[in-house]
């Protein structure tokens, strides 16, 4: 077959999981297209500008371990740093960044376009190559096409993409952007199983047209926390964001004309996020709630639009300029872009490998909203994933997973594959098991280690980060080391700013843990040497590992006492068939699998929990007949 | 017959009821045509398998079905009838949905913390959890009852020769099943049958009176004695009313160690009886006549008392899995740190911990919740979403 261009892995759309996989996948070697429908929108924010939030930034922080670049870009045109949760303990602390939307674009195309092997194609994909149910490669809508070893999917919402706003509905990928239709066709025709989502997004507003006094004003952090570990500084100037709510007046004119919502109609079929409502399911829904919040961010430096967050509608636009004006601050206020609901395709991610390969086409990696996530942070890691399986691949190595013992990344992995999605999948901290282990801070102990072995992380960065490793365990032995005796000096003058008895004797560690007592008071009693050197951020990492040492040992003891039956052994003769009442597709995935004990089979992705008791009577009256 | 379609059968698969005349020739024809038609016998408890792995039962129900086949006692019959019907776990359901109310409100915390969520009242938390972790305490409290239904109670006779062992066996039993003479060290071997005592199967053993004796038979007698002493919950300690202590009996009582006992003196309608003997106190004792019956009542209570089994009506469910046990007892105690967390004002995560490891724990018994299941109820719950 001809081929105009042909390379190791083409990855189609250029979102925020296509730059992560082009980029991932050229850094290792494999000759790689980034093929878009519009090359100058590239890691274009759809939805709100901003990066991060609970468990959000957690995955951003383990892209950047892994060597991904979300969190260096977000790192050089984040315009309001917060980091989340500060009243909190510190695995549940995450950062968040405002974006000035357009610098991060640009800022993504210099970063892909100075990385060798990464070649930037404009145009839009209608099929997929596949020979034998291998990928070879795409076909344009220009007619070229290109061969490639491995395709990477990351089509976000243009995958059959239909935008709605009150009664008019049209094609598009993103409001005013053509959708991606005959891929949509494509992939069905190969078989995979299809669903529709659903998401939205809110009416962006002229900043000139706002009485910001109406607003409470929310600053940024005063030092701000990167997101990746790379940056020392953030250079951007730092805005304010400004925080205001609806009021029964809306209410009740969202009311009256909720017939006039898409959502409300009937028009909508796809299946919307829970935690991301529009406005009209925030009103019919809690209805007794006389108001909701609003949040309005600047979209950058150099731009009058102001996103709102809080109020995604799909009614018509100039019912939302109505419903607007009755907000005070906003009376006068015009909208630029109207707010709109999506509906696309979403292929059932239990079709995936955890390496995010199909089962169903060899080369063909599906990542992001494709897989019936939501999220700029979700999409990212899931590219990372595709992009370095992608290269893998085609070099012939072993795929690369994360276990969700050690990643968010791995939760989200697991999570998708496993159990498949019935709404958009977000990330939350309640989504991992092992919360307390997986904090935003030691990302890059958990992680970096991979990057490394994969060659993702760079010597430099390699470096710095054995550096930060070496401070980190030297605190770590002061911490635990440093006894505090009531003879000491020190003691009396902590005793004397807490004003309660300290015991004989305290470590550092167990001082730290006490009520009141700040990382400046710690940072006070350290060496010397340390007191200089050792950032707020690392003498936090260091406190924490000694703070959940204890509940993560009860949390193990819990889990070993559920999972008691783990040691039981699967005899090497057992024939699965002759389990009485167990499917073919249970026999087939433990055939596959051939666990030795009863706590591997309990791993097998898909294994139903009624299979698993079954597995576990036959074990037991084995050993009771043995 | 009766066609029972998939899933709404027992098994969850096509089942076919075959009902005929219950004559045995009838049955073995129509089994054998069954067999030579291609059918299988199926395994023993291959029908609960089927049903378990088609999910028309989980795994504490599949356990009740076997409770409830070993059952002894109508007492233990019918409590293994009620876990089968789920409702250990239906009992459970409200306290764990209890504590579900709880993770949730702390979890929106940790994830929401940028909507406007009403502020965590954690004084009214820890009083929910304080009362959630009492009714687990309770029902974690018929375990004491409850582990006599399902594995039964071993009470051991034992006293020197000829003070009336195996008739008070017999009297026990109601019927004579050991030989009665009076000619001393008739009991060679030790003798086990299950009596039912309020409800509860009790395997009761008569043994060889214990004495020093040269016969070599009689003497293994007296070891295999020793040897149901020591695995017995509860030992009745038989002496003879009328004719005073001897040396053996100092000896078996020196024996008992720490075994749990009490003292039955026998012959109460002999001349001389004598029912008090504070050498043996603080242990009750309890007079009988083993052949004419008198006491046994009394008795019988004495020895339920003793178990710690005599707390409970016919209509109480209670906790017979020593598994369900442990769990409700560890979840409990992860219930508790979480209070003291809760009150010593620790951030969420921590608090979380010991909740989530206590619903964890429940789950074993009532079915896992799942972090999904946590986060449907914060949406039900809280409008969330900027």
């Amino acid at each position: 077959m001809y081929f105009d261009e042909t390379f190791d892995v083409v990855v189609i759309g250029a979102g925020h999981a296509g730059c992560e996989a082009a980029s991932a996948a050229a850094r290792l070697g494999a000759k790689t297209a980034l093929v878009t429908i519009n090359l100058d929108l590239i890691a274009q924010m759809s939805c709100n500008p901003a990066i991060g939030g609970i468990a959000k930034g957690h995955l951003v922080r383990e892209i950047d371990a892994l060597g991904g670049v979300m969190g260096r870009v977000i790192d050089r045109t984040g315009i309001q740093f917060r980091l989340l949760n500060r009243s909190r303990g510190p695995a549940v602390q995450s950062p968040r960044a405002q974006a000035d939307r357009a610098l991060y674009r640009r800022e993504m195309r210099r970063v892909l376009e100075a990385t060798p092997d990464l070649n930037l194609r404009q145009g839009v994909v209608v099929d997929l190559i596949v020979k034998e149910r291998s990928v070879v490669g795409i076909e344009m809508q220009d007619t070229r096409r290109f061969g490639a070893a491995a395709v990477v999917v990351a089509t976000g919402t243009f995958l059959n993409g239909l935008v709605h706003t009150g009664r008019r509905s049209y094609s598009a990928g993103r409001a005013g952007e053509p959708a991606s239709i005959e891929l949509a066709e494509a992939l069905r025709r190969q078989g995979f199983p299809v669903m529709r989502l659903k998401t939205g997004t809110p009416p962006r507003l002229d900043g000139r047209t706002i009485d910001w006094s109406k607003f409470e004003p929310q600053p940024p952090d005063e030092k701000p926390v990167p997101f990746s570990f790379a940056t020392d500084r953030i250079e951007q100037k730092q805005l304010q964001c400004y925080i205001g709510y609806t009021n029964a007046s809306v209410h009740r004119s969202i009311g009256e004309h909720i017939g006039e919502s898409p959502l409300y109609s009937g028009k909508i079929k796809g299946i919307g996020p829970r935690y991301c409502p529009s406005i009209e399911d925030k009103v019919v829904k809690f209805a007794g709630k006389d108001r909701h919040q609003l949040f309005l961010e600047p979209e950058g430096h150099d731009t009058n639009e102001i996103y709102l967050n809080g109020f995604s509608t799909s009614l018509p636009a100039e019912l939302q300029l109505e419903l607007l004006r009755k907000i005070p601050g906003l009376e006068e206020t015009l909208i630029i872009r109207p707010g709109y609901a999506i509906e696309y395709d979403a292929v059932d991610p239990r079709e995936l490998q955890p390496s995010l390969q199909t089962q169903r086409i060899r080369g063909l990696f599906h990542a992001g909203q494709i897989n019936g996530t939501t999220g700029y942070e979700e999409a990212a890691c899931q590219g990372l994933i595709a992009g370095i399986n992608a290269a893998q691949f085609v070099t012939g190595k072993a795929e690369f997973r994360l276990a969700r013992s050690e990643s968010y990344i791995g939760v989200l992995l697991d999570d998708l594959i496993t159990q498949g999605v019935d709404e958009p999948y977000r990330i939350f901290t309640s989504r991992a098991e092992h919360r307390l282990s997986l904090r935003y801070d030691n990302a890059d102990q958990r992680l970096a280690k991979y990057g490394k072995e994969l060659g993702l992380v760079g010597d430099w960065d390699w470096e710095r980060f054995n550096a930060r490793q070496d401070r980190l365990s030297e605190l770590r032995g002061v911490l635990e080391g440093t006894r505090i005796k009531r003879s000491d000096a020190a003691y009396t003058a902590v005793r004397q700013l807490l004003g309660t008895d300290l015991g004989d004797s305290f470590t550092l560690n167990q001082l730290a843990r006490r009520q009141g007592v700040t990382l400046e008071t710690v940072r006070s009693l350290l060496p010397l040497a340390l007191r200089d050197s050792a950032s707020d951020e690392e003498l936090a990492s260091a406190l924490a590992d000694s703070l959940y040492a204890g509940y993560i040992e009860s949390q193990k003891s819990t889990l070993a006492r559920i999972n008691q039956h783990d040691e039981a052994r699967i005899p090497a003769t057992m024939d699965f068939r002759q389990l009485s009442g167990l499917s073919h597709e249970m026999v087939d995935r433990l055939e596959r699998a051939r666990p030795l004990t009863f706590g591997q089979a309990r791993k097998i992705p898909g294994l139903t929990p009624a299979a698993l008791a079954t597995l576990l009577v036959h074990l037991k009256s084995h050993q009771k007949a043995a | 017959m009766t066609y029972m379609r998939s899933p709404n059968s027992f098994t969850g698969e096509d089942m076919l009821e075959i009902s005929c005349h219950g004559s045995p020739v009838v049955v073995r024809r129509i089994i054998d045509l069954v067999l030579k038609e291609g059918g299988q016998l199926a395994g023993a408890g291959e029908f609960s398998l089927r049903a378990l792995s088609h999910g028309k039962l989980d795994l504490s129900q599949a356990e009740a079905i076997r409770d409830l086949i070993n059952a002894q006692t109508e007492a233990a019959a019918r409590q293994a009838v009620r876990q089968l019907n789920g409702e250990l776990s239906n009992k459970l359901q409200p306290l764990k949905q209890i504590l579900i109310e709880v993770i949730v409100r702390l979890e929106s915390a940790v994830e929401f913390v940028e909507d406007d969520l009403p502020a965590l009242q954690s004084k009214e938390l820890a009083a929910k959890l304080r009362s959630l972790a009492l009714e687990l305490d309770q029902m974690a409290a018929t375990f004491d009852v409850g582990h006599w239904l399902r594995s039964g109670a071993k009470v051991t006779i034992a006293g020197r020769p000829n003070v009336g062992k195996s008739s008070l066996f017999n009297s026990l039993l109601r019927r004579d099943r050991a030989i009665v003479t009076h000619f001393p060290g008739t009991t060679r071997d030790t003798l086990s049958e299950t009596i039912n005592i309020r409800g509860i199967p009790v395997s009761l053993t008569d043994t060889a009176g214990v004495r020093k004796t040269p016969d070599e038979i009689e003497t293994i007698g007296i070891e295999r004695a020793q040897m149901a002493i020591a695995d017995a919950d509860l030992v009745l300690f038989v002496v003879d009313g009328t004719s005073g202590l001897t040396e053996d009996d100092h000896l078996i009582f020196r024996k008992l160690g720490a075994s749990k006992f009490l003292l039955v003196v026998n012959k109460l309608d002999q001349p001389g009886f004598a029912s008090r003997y504070p050498q043996f106190e603080p242990a009750k004792s309890v007079s009988v006549s083993a052949l004419r019956g008198d006491g046994l009542e009394e008795l019988c209570e004495a020895a339920i008392d003793e178990l710690g089994a005599n707390n409970f009506e016919a209509g109480d469910l209670l906790v017979t899995d020593a598994r369900h046990y442990d769990l409700l007892c560890k979840s409990s105690e992860q219930i508790g740190e979480a209070i003291c967390l809760l009150e010593r004002e620790a951030t969420e995560e921590l608090v979380l911990v010991g909740l989530n490891n206590a619903l964890t724990l429940l789950g074993a018994i009532t079915g896992e919740t799942t972090s999904n299941d946590i986060l449907s109820q914060i949406f039900a719950t809280f409008c969330i979403g900027k």
